[in-house]
């Protein structure tokens, strides 16, 4: 790598000429560029990554090739040691999935967030508390009765432990005053199987999935855990937890990041890049499509919302024994 | 109904969709070949290169890789005796006696046979009753996997010539599936803060290393005379006994591969062992297995290719992925804009129907492929074992590299290498050693899950009516061997 930095230097002149008319300045990396993802292909991060990489390229937004490598396991941490390794360099962005927050507390090993460079955040899932079809429960207030009654009997079935449903979880416990049982599974898919089979009372899912179920009649809403309601014909009768006395409000959110000391100029110029891939139509129309939300924060915003999520993940996770 | 495969016939007969089924079974076919990189990071690898097709198209050409890897695992399973899949386990243990044998050609030809007639049976099943079959596979969860696992455990005591071989070998592999981060509380184990331990050793470098290296070392000691593999044409062909031998335990593997199929939480290298195993106590000739049983073979490739395809009825009719390719499937319909889900088979029926209909188109294409090259493909064990050593070793360690991009994989397979090695010196079954692996996180992670569905009461096992019936199977496995020992020693 370090043979191009000569090259890349020189390229750097010409593309800062180019750019001078912006506000920042911006640099474009040279060469082939790694999307880093911790999870498996198929996973949500996965997904997010790859349908973006494709408008950037197909639509002409960023000409460098851009691969998505998948090193998954071990809570995203070989993806992220991988990135935490390459200082300064300029073709590698790391995907940021709450599993690079969360790992590193629960390991007790230093927090990723304070060591990449961050560049965007700009993708956000609400989620959505489902109960079996044939519950006695008509809302939330109807569960955390049940569950203040009989403590740790109300079961949820989550996707993995320290995930996004436990942190979920932890949250509702807390406002609540409830205690619950949460079952850890390998995958979202499995603990959807556990709870489709009738096997415990709760589940988290997102809009977009927790839509599906409630149509096809396998599922039963009790709130979302936003601000506000959604719109949609179909969760418009969908309180959020708030209204029902649980004050509550989570969404998972999903961005990008440098590895540490990147060249603020190519950081910017790659926030301007996302800003543009989410900014066109096809991006727009998935958000849609998928019921998620198009929050968009840039550098140092960005900086800024990861470290308040940082926060969170790290009073719940102490709060359910999690935090090393 | 038949409408709608009609109408899915017209859409994958298209000469542009059978072109790209054509491709994604050879493709499979080639990646399922190589060891380490399976059909579900082949599919991941093709992914983006399917943005510019019709979604339906490339679903097909996807599935066509996620089961073109099954018949394609068959080959290195059987000639080098490298499992490139956990489900590929049980067909190296009697396919590779039977290539030892010269039988190579047959064991192929009757793997191709198996996996197309289980194959196109599956998705007959899949066409036909996919949403009850996917209702029933969720009466399936955590108390049944824990019993099915440790049935599976049990069971491998079973595979060597000993008994407590066979049991000191599943032991290793049980605690070698201990290492890493605990499935439930995400806290490392065993790893010593070693960072190469944190992930745990994964199947990959441990089936390439305990069989691909071991059996190279092995064979390495007596290189001077090792012969090349005489192999007659007469036997490289299937003959009538064996067909009749195998024509019931392909229908057997079938049925138990579709069943297991179905059920979310376990997969094709579950649905290979216990066909194989209930094929054994069918079998006239139970002491030829493991020592190149032909009925063996075939069990354990019929089921494990219909556990593939019957994975695909828990993705269609719920979303739910039941393996690391469907879920690669299911993330190709999402990124095609597709939301899978309990109306996919509504409200998405001709690209449904069309990837029904072009699995069977797949599956013909994959026979007619596999057939006349099974002879072709064994032909390659006629080379000179000091040529082919060289060869396993570096397709072996590249393919360990290649699933991770990780050097330490190709550390630990040249570890595990060596053990098997070791194991083969001190004549300890190897093949306990890696079941145990792959069952290990199934068993511990589902009893945990079970505990905590019941609250810590262990009547959840005898409460569920499944979960019943396979606790009295388990208890049968573990007690049965032991009072035929004590009668036949109260008779002696």
């Amino acid at each position: 790598m370090s043979k191009m930095w000569s090259f890349c230097g020189t390229l750097a002149f010409a593309a800062a000429v180019a750019v001078t008319a912006q506000a920042q300045d911006m640099r474009a990396p040279e060469g082939p560029i790694e999307f880093t993802v911790g999870a498996g292909a198929g996973g949500s991060p996965d997904v997010i990554m790859r349908t973006i990489a494709q408008i950037m390229n197909e639509e002409g937004i960023v000409e460098n090739p851009i691969v998505i490598q998948n090193r998954s396991g071990a809570g995203h941490s070989n993806a992220y040691n991988h990135v935490l390794g390459l200082p300064g360099d300029e073709n590698t962005l790391l995907t940021m999935a709450s599993p690079v927050f969360t790992t590193p507390i629960v390991q007790g090993t230093p927090s990723v967030v304070d060591q990449v460079t961050p560049i965007a955040g700009f993708i956000q899932s609400e989620l959505m508390l489902l109960t079996t079809p044939d519950s006695p429960w008509g809302s939330l207030t109807d569960m955390v009765t049940a569950a203040t009654a009989e403590p740790g009997r109300v079961r949820v079935a989550g996707g993995a432990s320290g995930g996004n449903d436990h942190i979920a979880t932890g949250l509702i416990e807390t406002a609540a005053g409830i205690t619950l049982t949460y079952i850890p599974h390998e995958s979202g898919g499995a603990a959807r199987a556990t709870f489709l089979g009738g096997n415990v009372e709760l589940h988290f899912a997102t809009l977009a999935e927790g839509m599906e179920q409630i149509a096809a009649g396998t599922a039963k809403p009790l709130a979302i855990l936003s601000e506000v309601r959604r719109s949609e014909e179909a969760l418009a009768n969908v309180p959020t937890a708030k209204e029902q006395g649980v004050d509550v409000v989570y969404t998972q959110f999903w961005g990008v990041a440098g590895p540490a000391g990147l060249d603020p100029a190519v950081a910017a110029w790659w926030a301007d890049k996302f800003r543009k891939a989410t900014e066109t139509q096809t991006w727009q129309d998935g958000l849609k499509a998928n019921m998620q939300l198009g929050q968009f924060y840039a550098l140092d915003e960005a900086g800024a919302y990861f470290k308040a999520e940082q926060e969170t993940f790290r009073t719940v996770l102490t709060k359910i024994g999690l935090a090393k | 109904m038949f409408d709608l495969l009609f109408q899915g016939f017209a859409i994958a007969l298209q000469p542009e969709n059978l072109l790209f089924i054509f491709l994604g079974v050879v493709i499979g076919q080639v990646v399922g070949a190589l060891p380490g990189l399976g059909p579900a990071a082949g599919m991941a690898l093709l992914l983006p290169l399917t943005f510019g097709l019709e979604p339906v198209t490339a679903i097909m050409m996807l599935a066509g890789i996620m089961y073109g890897g099954q018949y394609g695992g068959t080959l290195t399973s059987v000639l080098i005796n490298v499992p490139g899949e956990a489900s590929g386990v049980m067909t190296a243990l009697d396919g590779h006696a039977m290539a030892r044998q010269g039988r190579a050609g047959a064991a192929l030809a009757i793997a191709a046979i198996g996996s197309f007639l289980a194959g196109i049976s599956a998705v007959a099943a899949v066409a036909l009753i996919a949403p009850p079959l996917a209702d029933f596979g969720l009466n399936f969860n955590a108390p049944e996997y824990f019993l099915l696992a440790a049935l599976g455990i049990i069971a491998t005591g079973s595979l060597g010539g000993s008994p407590v071989r066979s049991l000191i070998a599943g032991v290793m592999g049980l605690m070698i599936a201990l290492i890493g981060v605990d499935p439930l509380t995400g806290a490392p184990r065993l790893s010593f803060d070693m960072p190469v331990l944190f992930e745990g050793i994964d199947f990959i470098p441990v089936a390439i290393g305990v069989f691909g290296i071991a059996e190279v070392l092995s064979s390495m000691e007596r290189i001077a005379s090792v012969q090349p593999i005489k192999t007659r044409l007469k036997d490289m062909w299937l003959t009538k006994a064996d067909w009749v031998t195998c024509r019931l335990s392909i229908v057997r593997g079938g049925i138990i591969g579709l069943f297991v199929g179905i059920m979310p939480g376990a997969g094709a290298s579950v649905a290979s062992l216990l066909a194989y195993l209930s094929e054994r106590k069918f079998s006239k000739a139970p002491e030829k297995f493991g020592h190149g049983a032909i009925d063996g073979v075939a069990a354990a490739e019929a089921a494990n290719n219909s556990a593939a395809h019957g994975g695909l009825i828990p993705m269609l009719s719920l979303g739910i992925p039941g393996s690391a390719s469907s879920a690669v499937l299911l993330a190709a319909l999402i990124l095609h804009g597709i939301r899978p889900g309990p109306m996919l088979m509504t409200q998405e029926a001709p690209l449904v129907w069309g990837l029904i209909a072009s699995m069977f188109i797949g599956n013909i294409i994959l026979l007619v492929l596999n057939l006349p090259l099974a002879p072709l493909f064994a032909a390659i064990l006629r080379v000179p074992y000091v040529y082919l050593a060289p060869g396993i070793l570096a397709v072996s360690l590249v393919g360990a590299y290649a699933a991770t991009l990780d050097m330490g994989e190709v550390w630990k397979c040249i570890l595990f290498g060596v053990l098997g090695w070791l194991m083969m010196k001190f004549d300890i079954p190897r093949a306990p050693l890696v079941l145990a692996l792959v069952l290990a996180s199934l068993m511990e992670t589902s009893l945990r899950q079970s505990l905590l569905l019941s609250f810590g009461s262990p009547m959840i096992f005898v409460e569920r009516p499944i979960s019943a019936v396979l606790l009295v199977a388990v208890l049968i496995a573990l007690f049965l061997p032991l009072i035929g020992a004590l009668r036949r020693r109260r008779r002696a």
